[in-house]
């Protein structure tokens, strides 16, 4: 138990995670020409933001999974003596995502794509370099 | 002369040793414990957005019945309302050694297409903030 504590001492975990990922498997039932934007907000919900492009309105969805790790070598020593340097390694990924569907005039699905998918970063990992 | 609740307090802790091993117990489980809400906007009504009827709607009578928009969209030759709320829950557990912060973030949007002559033509509204959770652990999905 003493070796467990003494391993995670200065270890702080962040994870920050904004709204739900949306899967290829949840927009399998888009039918380009024919699914409107209310079928779409039915399926995955309402869009984060519409806007307008060159090609017509767009509907964007975001998510993103935010984790952060740190280890400060100072903590250990704060447990024994009345003052100990900060020393820390820390690490942060955001991993920002998107999916994107343009529409028609009458707001029927004309394109739609996810944005580039980020690697799948692990929860801890505090080395920066 | 030690103040007369401080003396009867230790005297319940003193001749109750379940309680005070209860309080002190829950002392020690719940210090450094960090409980975060933090909110956007104000959350909708449901009976509003259902009260905006397609066709009949005018622009005036959205914004009496939800309030002036967060944003004005222009999408495909028509003004959009947009509305959104955002609800994030954040627990924390700051201990000595190791330090837990988690935080999840979760927005509502609605949007109220009108044509050309400020009547609804569409309303499209999502609600995820019902699924945002406290959740400490911060491994896994």
């Amino acid at each position: 138990m003493l070796c467990l504590l003494l391993l995670c001492a200065g270890c702080s975990i962040r994870r920050v995670t904004f709204n739900d990922v949306v899967t290829p498997e949840q927009v399998n039932f888009i039918r380009v020409g024919q699914t409107t934007i209310r079928e779409l907000a039915d399926h995955i919900g309402a869009p984060d933001e519409v806007t307008e492009s060159d090609f017509g309105g767009v509907a964007l969805y975001y998510w993103s999974d935010t984790k952060s790790a740190a280890l400060d070598f100072g903590a250990i020593g704060r447990l024994f003596l009345p003052y100990s340097p900060t020393m820390t390694l820390s690490k942060t990924g955001v991993t920002p995502e998107q999916f994107q569907v343009v529409f028609d005039p009458q707001w029927t699905v004309r394109a739609y794509g996810f944005s580039r998918r980020a690697t799948d970063e692990p929860v801890i990992w505090f080395w920066p370099f | 002369m030690p103040h007369p609740h401080l003396a009867k307090g230790v005297i319940v802790l003193f001749f109750k040793p379940m309680t005070g091993i209860i309080v002190v117990l829950a002392m020690t489980l719940l210090q450094g414990c960090v409980v975060t809400r933090g909110t956007v906007g104000e959350p909708f009504q449901e009976e509003a957005v259902s009260a905006i009827k397609k066709g009949t709607t005018t622009m005036a009578e959205v914004v009496s019945l939800i309030g002036a928009p967060d944003r004005i969209v222009r999408g495909n030759d028509r003004e959009i309302f947009h509305y959104y709320y955002y609800d994030g829950k954040s627990p924390a557990m700051l201990l000595l050694l190791l330090n837990f912060i988690r935080m999840d973030v979760k927005s509502d949007n609605l949007y109220v297409f009108f044509n050309r002559d400020g009547i609804a033509e569409e309303v499209v509204y999502g609600k995820r903030t019902g699924r945002t959770r406290f959740k400490l652990w911060p491994f896994g999905d």
